[in-house]
């Protein structure tokens, strides 16, 4: 990769990064806020109890994982591929 | 209480000394070269599981594992559900800055976040700036975890504050002034790990203790169903929700502890893997500890005053809890939160005193201290700062919590705009980023002490506005940046 895929992929990874951020906020409300109402137990809990915190920590895990495979590249850290470092 | 408790001391002696084991161990261990970039990045040799485990040890500190659990006892699941949005603390970090930074550091052969803001900006006075903020910011933030872990060893234990000082206070002091931040790196694995086994120990006793989790449930159902409400009855408003999302998660990636670590790992792999299981720790640390905290009405049945406040919860839960046996082990846990932090922060402060100050300083003067005076330069600056904060913390100021949690959101305000407008908006300069960092700062620290509020949101949400405005404003106001600079950092096509 030259400087300047590596900037532009950098880039890519952190807006992806961002859009993740959204996704999980969006996510956490749902599952947390959304779900309260409806009732409902597991283990003797209320749904909403497990799915906003151990859901969400399990989507999150899921959702990063994701991203990392799908989006981010692997790259040398020194200077351009192929190129000495200086 | 004057009789201690021999049994608890000895697991917490035998942890320090393995601590000041592997200090020495990375410091013999360490080979020729850079020494500036091994004593302070570790020469950029992290694998992914040290980057995520040392990354996550920092960012959690004593309150995660006393304040926070305390809180749970008296909210309910509300507090977990606010708690958990601290599972993308991790991988936003990585994810956003890690590359970037890593990348510019090797370029400039930087090894601190401030060195990457003094090229981007080609400001001496903003890097002084942020060198400052720093150093004072982190001097409070240790200061409140060396009381922390200082209290609630003499609570569990029942040896004397100064003695849990003394023990755990200047064993970090010395592990980190001999290793280095490798040494805190692989210290903070073993605080890391520490801290899970400390968890899973005590909900095991706490459920034990409290008659199994069917009983514990079903009394907590009978006894404080508000605990089952997001809101908990008014006690969880929906505006803390939403600062605690800036707070403890979206901003904390602006924290130059958590950033500078994007300049320490080995390669991308190793930054990949970090931001999944760092995700996977944070997350089980935030909600095992938490949960413990709601489960231990199964032991603490009576009203919060009784216990003295929610500080004590955690400690009155492992006094109840545990086999007395065990009390040493359970304590490592909380006591690695405080002294993986302290660790953490200790070689960022002194790392901008040698490298930031210092070493600039002397370079402008066109003069290279010798390897020998840098090392015993580092050292000292490590180890003053850390004696500083210890003696601090032998008399502390009453309002050491709230200077916690000041110093949080203040490094939060000074750094978010600089450092991500900063390497991300080409037109960012130096005019913005000088505003933004004191401008943002000093509202932030005037709302503060003048206890202003804007619809009752924590004043972090007036410093990252202020923050923000003041960025656009010097932005549009002042002088783009010189291309050369800008060529570096914003590559264009060939």
């Amino acid at each position: 990769m030259s400087e300047y895929e590596k900037y532009r992929q950098v880039c890519r990874e952190a807006v992806w990064t961002g859009v993740t951020l959204l996704v999980l906020i969006a996510a956490w409300l749902v599952l947390g806020f959304g779900l309260a109402p409806l009732g409902g137990t597991v283990f003797g809990l209320p749904v909403w109890t497990l799915a906003s915190t151990v859901g969400f920590w399990l989507f999150a895990v899921a959702l990063v994982a994701l991203l990392v495979h799908v989006v981010f590249r692997d790259m040398d850290l020194g200077a351009d591929d192929g190129e000495a470092r200086k | 209480m004057t009789q201690g408790n021999p049994m608890a001391l000895l697991p917490l002696l035998l942890f320090m000394a393995l601590m000041i084991a592997i200090g020495f161990y990375v410091r013999r261990s360490q080979k020729s070269g850079n020494f500036i970039q091994q004593y302070f990045i570790g020469n950029h040799d992290l694998g992914g599981f040290v980057l995520a485990m040392t990354t996550v040890a920092t960012y959690s500190s004593v309150s995660s594992f006393v304040g926070g659990p305390g809180m749970a006892w008296q909210i309910g699941f509300g507090w977990i559900y606010m708690a958990v949005v601290q599972v993308t603390a991790i991988f936003l970090v990585l994810g956003i800055f890690g590359k970037r930074v890593a990348l510019l550091s090797r370029k400039f052969d930087a090894v601190t976040v401030v060195d990457i803001i003094r090229e981007r900006f080609q400001s001496d006075g903003l890097a002084a700036m942020a060198a400052f903020i720093i150093v004072l910011f982190f001097c409070g933030t240790m200061t409140a975890q060396f009381v922390g872990g200082a209290k609630l060893f003499a609570a569990v234990t029942g040896y004397s504050y100064s003695m849990g000082l003394l023990l755990f206070g200047l064993v970090v002091v010395v592990y980190t002034t001999v290793g280095g931040f490798r040494a805190v790196a692989f210290t903070d694995t073993c605080c890391a790990v520490m801290m899970m086994i400390g968890i899973v120990l005590l909900l095991y006793y706490v459920l034990s203790a409290g008659g199994g989790y069917t009983a514990v449930i079903t009394g907590l159902e009978a006894n404080h169903p508000e605990m089952f409400e997001p809101l908990s009855d008014g006690h969880m408003p929906v505006g803390l929700y939403l600062t605690q999302w800036i707070l403890v998660g979206i901003c904390t990636i602006a924290l130059p502890q958590s950033v500078v670590r994007g300049i320490s790992y080995r390669d991308t792999k190793s930054l990949h893997h970090a931001m999944i299981i760092g995700t996977v720790v944070i997350g089980f640390m935030n909600i095992g500890v938490n949960f413990t905290g709601i489960l231990a009405h199964g032991i603490l049945t009576g009203p919060l005053a009784s216990y003295g406040g929610v500080d004590n919860i955690i400690p009155s839960t492992i006094v109840a809890a545990m086999p007395q046996a065990l009390v040493g082990i359970a304590i490592i846990g909380p006591l690695a939160a405080s002294v993986s932090t302290i660790s953490g922060l200790l070689i960022v402060a002194s790392s901008a005193v040698v490298k930031d100050v210092y070493l600039h300083h002397q370079k402008k003067r066109g003069i290279v201290p010798s390897t020998q005076k840098l090392r015993t330069l580092s050292m000292a600056a490590t180890a003053v700062v850390g004696v500083i904060v210890f003696f601090i913390a032998l008399t502390p100021p009453s309002l050491i919590w709230i200077i916690n949690m000041f110093a949080f959101g203040g490094l939060e305000t000074a750094f978010f705009w600089t450092l991500l407008l900063g390497l991300f908006w080409k037109r960012a300069n130096r005019l913005g980023a000088l505003l933004s960092m004191g401008g943002g700062t000093i509202a932030y620290c005037l709302t503060q002490g003048l206890g202003f509020k804007v619809m009752g949101l924590h004043q972090i949400t007036i410093g990252i506005t202020v923050s923000l405005l003041f960025f656009l404003l010097g932005t549009y106001l002042g002088k783009p940046e010189d291309k050369k600079v800008l060529a570096v950092f914003f590559p264009e096509k060939d």
